[in-house]
This record gives C-alpha cells, sequence and structure tokens, in this order.
C-alpha cells in the first residue's frame, strides 16, 4: 500500500500520552559517468513507518519498514514499552513540551511524465560529450545525478497532521586538468534545484554556461599562486554566503547546540554582528518564492515559521525544536527534522541565508586593496565555540581594487560572532543553492543563500 | 550466533526472479537488521529505540549494462516490481565490458558477536557515565552518550553459484562533550567505539579518560606564539583523516579517472619505512570487520603499506577490469597502523615546537595532497612538554610529503572495533 493510501487518524486511539506516527519514505537514484563510462546505475527506496512516544521527560522510538495495519500497530505499542522503559528508570512525572496543532500538505512532484533510464543517461551523455568536445585541456570529468525525493505523513497525538513530499535534483560535475607539472588541478559543480528530474532538468540551455564558467575558471585555476596564510580583507562570494550563514552562524544557533554548550547561551539579545547583517532560517518562502528546501510542518506537528537568527547585528533567537522551546521557554519554530524513517526528528536548518544589501560587487572587489575574492566552497564545519572553517576550491586575489590571479584550494576560518562584526559591505544580490547535505548525525538537505559579504577571515596555507 | 535461513531463501527467490526477467549474470542480498539504542544528551538519558530493517539489494548485468537497485519491502509484489524496474535501468545504460559478478566461491557461513542486547546494562553503563563524570570533570557536558546493540544476518548469492550467510551482533558506543566555565567554551569533541561485551565502564575504554580531562582543561586556550614549521603529533582520534588521502586515492574513482597521485607507485616508497598498514576485515580483535565484499568476494585481511612501500591498490572487481590490475582482495576499512618503538611520553618528549593534533577541521584535500585546516582540541607543545591547549590554529601541509616525513610512532595503540591505530609524529608542518 502507498504512503498516499494510509490513513492515520484511526491509530490515534492507540495513543497513550503524547505521541508522533511517521510514515516516511526516500527514493534516490544516483548515476555516475566517469569518463564516459556509466560507472553507477542505481536506485534506492527506503521506508516505513516509526512512532515516537514522550513519557516523564523520556522518548520511546521505533520503526519498521512494514506498514501494513499490524506492523503499524506494532510499531506504536514498541515505541510506548520503550518511553515507559526509561519513564520508569528515570522518568520525571513534571516534565511538559510544548502543545501544536496544525496541518500542512505539499506536494512537489512532477506532473510531468516521467522520463526513462534511457533518457536520463543519454542527457548525462550529452553533458559529457559537450564537455569532450568543447573542454579541450580536460584531462578526466565526471558527471553524477543525484535526486532524492522525501514523502512524510504525519500524526500527532495533539492532532496535528499532514502528508509532504519535497524533491530535489542535482547534477554534479567535476573537471580535472593538469598544471605545467603535469600535477591534476580540479574544480567542481552543483547544479540543479528543487523539484524532480523532469522539472529542474528541461535542457542542455541551462546546464552549458554552468559548464563554460567552470571551465573558464579551471582553466584560471591551472596557473594559481598559493594564497598567503593569515587574516586578510576578503569577499566571500554570494555562492559562499549560504555555507557561511549554515556553518558560521546557523550550528552555533541550534537551541539543541545552545543547550549544549554553544557560546550563543551568552549571546541572546547582544549585538554579535555588523548593522549590515540580518541572518533568517526560512521554512518555506522568500519574497512570494518557494525555496530551495519548503517546510510546511515539521517532524514533530508543528508549523514550521521562519526563524529570525540575527537582526540588524542583534541575536535575536534560536531554532528549536519541542524539547528545546519548552526548555527556554521560547516560541516554537518548527525546525525538527527527520532524515530517514528509523530517524528521531533533530533540530535542523531549513533555507538559512544572509539578507542582501545594498553594494554592487564591483564596488567592493574596487574597495580591496589586497586580499582575496572566495567562491566555490567544499565541506564545512562548526563548533560549540563558533568557531568555522570550510573548505575554498576557487578564488583570486584582489590587488588595487581588482581581481588578479587564482588561488589554489584553502581553508578558511574563523571566529562567526568576530567575523560578523567586522562585515563592511553586503551586495544587493541573493543567490540560492540547494545542494546543501548537512551531516549533523543524520543527513538532511537544506537550502542556503545569500549575497556577498565583505569581512575578514583566516586563509590557510603555506 | 545462530543462522537464520530466512534471508537466504528471500535471496534466493530473488535470483530467480532476476534471472526469468533475462539478466546474464545477477546478484543478490539480503540483509535483516536490528537497532536497539539507548541515548543520553546533556546528561540525561532521553531517548530508547528499537529499529528492525530490511534492505535487498539487487544487482543485474545483460548485453554488459548494469544496474542496481535496493528496496526495503519484502513482499513479492515489491520485488517484483524493483525486478521489473531493474531490468528497464540496465536496458538504458550503456555497455561495458568490465561489469561482472564475483565468481564460483564454495559457500560459506560466518557469524560473530553476541545475539541479544542487554538492556539493564546498557542502561547501567550510560547511567553509569553520567556519575563519573558530573563528579570527576564538573565542567563537563556530555552532550551525548549513545550505546547501540547492532544485529546484521545477511546472505549473499549470485548467479556464479556463490552464497556467503553472514550473522553479527555487537555494541556501538558513542560520546560527545564539551566543556564549560563562565563564558569560556571548549571545543566539541567526539569518540567512539565497538565491542562484543560492555564489560568495560565507557570511561575506561580507548582514550576516553584522557579526553575528558583534555576537554576540561581546554575551555581557556591561547594563540601559539606565531607562525612556525615543525613537528605535528596525529592522536588516533584523527589519525584516519590524514592516511584518508592514501587510502582513498587508491580505490577505483581516482585509479580508473588516472587522477591518483599514487596510480604509478605500487611496489614504490610511499611513505617513511616506520609506516605499515594493514587492511584486516577478518580479525577477531576488529569488531567493526566483515567477510564478505560488496562485490560478493570472501575478504581477507592485506597488507597496504608494508614499511613506507604500497603493496595494493584497493581495486574492486570493476575496478581490476577496467584497469587490468589486480583486485584487492579486501574493500578496505579495519585499518590496523603497526605501533612504532617509541613510548607516546617519549614522542611528545622529542617535539621541540609543535602541535598535538586531536581532532582535524579541514578542508577536503585536493588532488595533489595540498590540505590545510584547523586543530581542535589540540596542544601547543613547546621543548617536549604540552604547554597549553590552542585556539584558532591552522595547520597546512601536503598529505604526499606528510607520509614521508614521519619521524616517529608510539608503541601504544588504541582499538576502536574499526581500526588498531597509533601516535604519529610528522615533521614539516606550518602552523599559524
Amino acid at each position: 500500500m502507498q504512503i498516499a493510501e494510509i490513513d492515520l487518524g484511526k491509530y490515534s486511539n492507540r495513543f497513550s500520552s503524547y505521541t508522533e506516527l511517521r510514515l516516511h519514505e526516500n527514493r534516490s537514484q544516483s548515476i555516475v559517468l566517469l569518463n564516459g563510462d556509466v560507472v553507477s546505475n542505481a536506485r534506492d527506496t527506503t521506508g516505513g513507518v516509526s512512532a515516537r512516544v514522550f513519557n516523564g521527560g523520556t522518548w520511546g522510538f521505533s520503526s519498521n519498514p512494514d506498514m501494513s495495519n499490524d506492523a503499524i500497530d506494532g510499531t506504536i505499542s514498541a515505541a510506548t514499552r520503550n518511553a515507559d522503559f526509561l519513564a520508569r528508570r528515570c522518568g520525571n512525572e513534571d516534565a511538559a513540551l510544548p502543545l501544536s496543532n496544525a496541518s500542512a500538505d505539499s506536494d512537489f512532484s512532477t506532473k510531468k511524465t516521467l522520463k526513462t533510464q534511457e533518457e536520463k543517461i543519454a542527457f548525462l551523455t550529452e553533458i559529457d560529450n559537450y564537455i569532450v568536445s568543447s573542454f579541450p585541456d580536460v584531462v578526466s570529468r565526471q558527471v553524477l545525478l543525484s535526486c532524492l525525493d522525501m514523502e512524510k505523513k504525519l500524526q500527532t497525538s495533539e492532532g496535528s497532521n499532514g502528508h509532504n513530499v519535497t524533491t530535489r535534483s542535482l547534477i554534479a560535475v567535476k573537471l580535472t586538468t593538469e598544471n605545467e607539472n603535469k600535477e591534476p588541478v580540479e574544480l567542481s559543480e552543483a547544479i540543479g534545484a528543487r523539484g524532480q528530474y523532469e522539472d529542474v532538468f528541461e535542457s542542455m540551455d541551462t546546464i552549458i554556461p554552468a559548464l563554460d564558467k567552470l571551465y573558464a575558471q579551471l582553466l584560471d585555476k591551472k596557473e594559481a599562486v598559493q594564497p598567503i596564510s593569515g587574516y586578510h580583507d576578503v569577499i566571500l562570494a554570494s555562492d559562499l554566503a549560504g555555507i557561511l550563514a549554515h556553518e558560521a552562524i546557523g550550528h552555533t544557533t541550534e537551541a539543541d547546540i545552545v543547550r549544549a554548550g554553544s557560546v550563543a547561551a551568552d549571546y541572546l539579545n547582544k549585538k554579535v554582528a555588523s548593522d549590515l547583517i540580518t541572518l533568517v532560517d526560512f521554512a518555506n518562502t522568500y519574497e512570494g518564492e518557494t525555496l530551495p528546501v519548503p517546510i510546511y510542518l515539521d517532524d514533530e506537528g508543528v508549523e514550521s515559521l521562519d526563524a529570525v537568527i540575527i537582526e540588524d547585528g542583534v541575536l535575536k533567537s534560536y531554532m528549536h525544536n519541542k524539547d528545546s522551546a519548552q526548555h527556554f521557554g521560547m516560541p516554537l519554530t518548527g525546525n525538527a527534522r527527520a532524515f530517514s524513517y528509523t530517524d528521531e526528528p533533530l533540530v535542523r536548518m531549513r533555507n538559512t541565508a544572509i539578507l542582501s544589501g545594498s553594494s554592487s560587487l564591483d564596488e567592493m572587489i574596487a574597495s580591496i586593496d589586497e586580499g582575496y575574492l572566495l567562491m566555490r566552497p567544499t565541506n564545512g564545519q562548526a563548533d560549540s565555540t563558533s568557531e568555522f572553517m570550510f573548505g575554498v576550491q576557487m578564488g583570486y586575489e584582489i590587488k588595487n581594487g581588482k581581481l588578479g590571479k587564482a588561488i589554489s584550494d584553502t581553508t578558511i576560518s574563523g571566529v562567526a560572532f568576530d567575523m560578523l562584526n567586522n562585515v563592511s559591505m553586503v551586495s544587493d544580490e541573493m543567490v540560492w543553492s540547494c545542494a546543501g547535505m548537512c551531516g549533523k548525525k543524520q543527513p538532511m538537505p537544506v537550502g542556503m543563500g545569500g549575497p556577498a559579504v565583505k569581512t575578514k577571515v583566516y586563509i590557510g596555507g603555506q | 550466533m545462530s543462522i537464520n535461513n530466512t534471508e537466504k531463501a528471500l535471496a534466493e527467490k530473488s535470483l530467480v526472479a532476476l534471472e526469468q526477467s533475462g539478466f546474464d549474470r545477477a546478484a543478490c542480498r539480503v540483509s535483516a537488521d536490528e537497532l536497539h539504542e539507548l541515548q543520553a544528551e546533556n546528561a540525561e538519558i532521553n531517548l530508547f529505540r528499537t529499529n528492525f530493517e530490511t534492505d535487498i539489494s539487487l544487482v543485474g548485468i545483460k548485453d554488459e549494462r548494469k544496474a542496481s537497485m535496493s528496496i526495503n519491502r519484502v513482499d513479492d509484489a515489491t520485488v517484483n516490481d524493483a525486478v521489473a524496474d531493474l531490468t528497464a535501468m540496465a536496458a538504458g545504460s550503456s555497455p561495458d565490458s568490465a561489469h561482472d559478478i564475483a565468481p564460483q566461491q564454495s559457500h560459506e557461513i560466518f557469524s560473530g558477536g553476541i545475539e541479544e542486547p542487554d538492556y539493564d546494562l546498557m542502561y547501567d553503563r550510560v547511567s553509569e557515565m553520567q556519575t563519573y563524570a558530573a563528579e570527576k570533570y564538573p565542567l563537563l557536558n556530555l552532550r551525548s552518550t549513545g550505546i547501540t546493540f547492532y544485529k546484521r544476518r545477511s546472505c549473499y548469492v549470485n548467479t556464479n553459484d556463490v552464497c556467503f550467510q553472514t550473522n553479527r551482533g555487537l555494541y556501538q558506543v558513542s560520546i560527545s562533550f564539551s566543556s564549560k566555565d563562565g563564558t569560556d567554551t571548549s571545543s566539541m569533541m567526539y569518540t567512539g567505539y565497538s565491542g562484543y561485551d560492555l564489560d568495560t565502564p565507557i570511561f575506561e575504554a580507548t582514550n576516553v579518560d584522557m579526553l575528558l580531562q583534555q576537554s576540561t582543561e581546554q575551555v581557556r586556550t591561547e594563540h601559539i606564539p606565531g607562525k612556525f614549521q615543525g613537528e605535528m603529533i596525529i592522536s588516533p582520534d584523527c589519525l584516519t583523516d590524514f592516511l584518508g588521502f592514501l587510502l582513498g586515492r587508491i580505490g577505483d574513482g581516482s585509479i580508473i579517472a588516472g587522477t591518483s597521485v599514487f596510480k604509478d607507485k605500487l611496489n614504490e616508497l610511499v611513505a617513511n619505512p616506520m609506516l605499515s598498514i594493514e587492511s584486516r576485515p577478518v580479525d577477531d580483535a576488529l569488531t567493526g570487520g566483515y567477510w564478505v565484499t560488496g562485490d560478493g568476494h570472501q575478504a581477507m585481511n592485506s597488507t597496504i603499506v608494508d614499511k613506507g612501500i604500497l603493496k595494493t591498490f584497493l581495486l574492486s572487481q570493476y575496478g581490476a577490469n577496467k584497469t587490468g590490475l589486480d583486485r584487492a582482495v579486501n574493500a578496505g576499512g579495519s585499518y590496523c597502523v603497526a605501533g612504532g618503538d617509541t613510548p607516546y611520553e617519549d614522542l611528545v618528549g622529542s617535539v621541540k615546537e609543535g602541535i598535538l593534533i586531536t581532532r582535524f577541521s579541514g578542508g577536503r584535500p585536493n588532488d595533489r595532497g595540498d590540505f590545510s585546516g584547523i586543530a581542535k582540541n589540540s596542544y601547543y607543545i613547546k621543548d617536549g612538554k604540552l604547554a597549553y591547549p590552542i585556539q584558532e590554529t591552522t595547520v597546512s601541509g601536503n598529505m604526499v610529503d606528510l607520509l614521508q616525513n614521519i619521524t616517529g610512532i608510539s608503541v601504544e595503540r588504541l582499538n576502536f572495533g574499526s581500526s588498531i591505530l597509533p601516535w604519529v609524529k610528522v615533521s614539516g608542518i606550518t602552523a599559524s
């Protein structure tokens, strides 16, 4: 039986205390072309039922891949037993959670006829052929299609319910060339958006400009110089601002991290950033546009609301699940999400962004005598101290207000709140990325966005 | 450990369906997993979880066109739909003569570990850890403590008459923590290990107590005096971050693409002769091992680096067919780095100026091996002594050079269940 056909409301009489009952299926697809060969042609469908029960301040959880009536009944019973076990050992009768009662349905599946595997592989091959015919200096190339659909149906004992399908499709391209020492030099790009393959990849028209830009930068990178390590004036390009918002600030202000000792616990309602900085974790919509990871109802049955983290430089709030909202006595934000049916919901970001300012990128470059323009992030990490780092695979020197030579791969770091206080210009553009996959205990698709930002960071290097 | 034939029957039934749908060669792996987890957050035991999971992985090759699919429902209709989808996926792919399945091998049954979790013991170990930390390290915040009992029964079959049944149950322990004193906060740290029993209190396992103590010291950190080139002692906690460049660049992706800096280095010196690395998936001392590779070969232990010389690539059957090189006898992992002849204390004592690094927060190295990243939960070493915990310190270098620049390996090693690793000292690191 499909998730859409199962009525979860009929299990409500099986709930003996606060309970979340969730049907959840992830459908993913991966096709990899390595130098033209199809080295992976795979699909994965993983789903089932989970129940989470709150009793005396503790949680019981259970899951089962079988979504039959008996299995759903059994899963509720198992989760209830688990909660009872803990409540007997260490429960607190006075423990409570904030109430919520919300409903939301959404479906970002395509309405078009689904493409066949042959058509998708043919499209990836067309991309591969374009690389071969147009980019003579490329010695190795990889083209990867990655699609993920997440379908969730929820019923809580407080009456919240919803059926939501989120989708995203990405094509990641990695190009490798060789420098004059015959050493490999690589650069990669993820192209894609919210939506299923059929809605995202309609023609080569949207792919070719991105590939041409990637190759031009790869050629620049062949001649790259090492960045000079140390603190520098930098412009973090708009494609870096999202990971900046996510890694540098976002994680530090997730309420479970705050509760565990993050420095943000000491900064609420204090000035933590330049007046130019406003940072928001958007639930689903920005200026009328649906965002990369639109969440309307979280996995605790809470309506997803925008969480304003920093407003005009002042730390205003955190992102919450029910546990943390209860602990801090703050309003719910609807940030609780689980990646798989076997997972419990955690505080997770949705679409985290620094809001745009009024400067142009050209003005910002012109304002720096000696520094760097940094673009194209790789991985990143945050810390409870608000110290952050992320990898940068492309960048340019700035000398006397003009772009200079490309720089080789580096890592940038800093203390987030120091870095935010040093922001002196914010660009007037707003770029959203759909390619983020956060790794806090469970993987989770996230959206990220922002403008270019001028600040100071530490650049690693020799 | 007993073997249940339910997975075997389902695997064989699915294999028949694959053959009947017209695949030349096919394979199927059926796994049944149980997970029982007890978790504490912020020193409060707050989650008890029991998960049951099944997985059917199907692989089909027809006319040299390959597809694979994974599902987690076992009813006939779902399996038959998956086989039909797989047939269409393979038909739509491109032919590649390197695709194959494992050749005939004798049928084997492997088992290890324990059958059932002991809930009370799990609870008592977590609870005992909370009490120990609260009493001995009042500044410490145990952000999470988790004990998971994980059991997997699995059966792999293919159309070359391969049948491997496996069954393993083990405990996995993980903790993450930081410390706070007033407004001073330490970096977050985490560690974990696996084992077949819970006989040892968590705080007595591996180097857990050392890390807890260090965390409380790290609430107050200092900058290093200035940029310097010196030595770095890499803790077992983050050694794989530094060996990972070599181990990742000798696998299918980099060797097939031809982008690995080690592609022409087989049987050549790639590291200081002090370094020997084995992959030991079939070793009773390593509870995180495996008996069968993902592509259906019985796994064996292997030497990857012997006294600095690269002895094997980590190529799968596909990678071997594609490159004409030898297939590795395992799929990597379960790494054991040979211990050296210097006690840890003497290793520290031998450093004039350097860093003891316990956690590396770094960007991915590029294909040349250049790296830089932050030394977290780490110490400045001066004249043979741990001088103070450090903040905002970047270490950089090159992973290829780092292997050649090993200047010492500790006698002591830590067994995490997934690996056995020593402390390793290297020179030529830039700290700033």
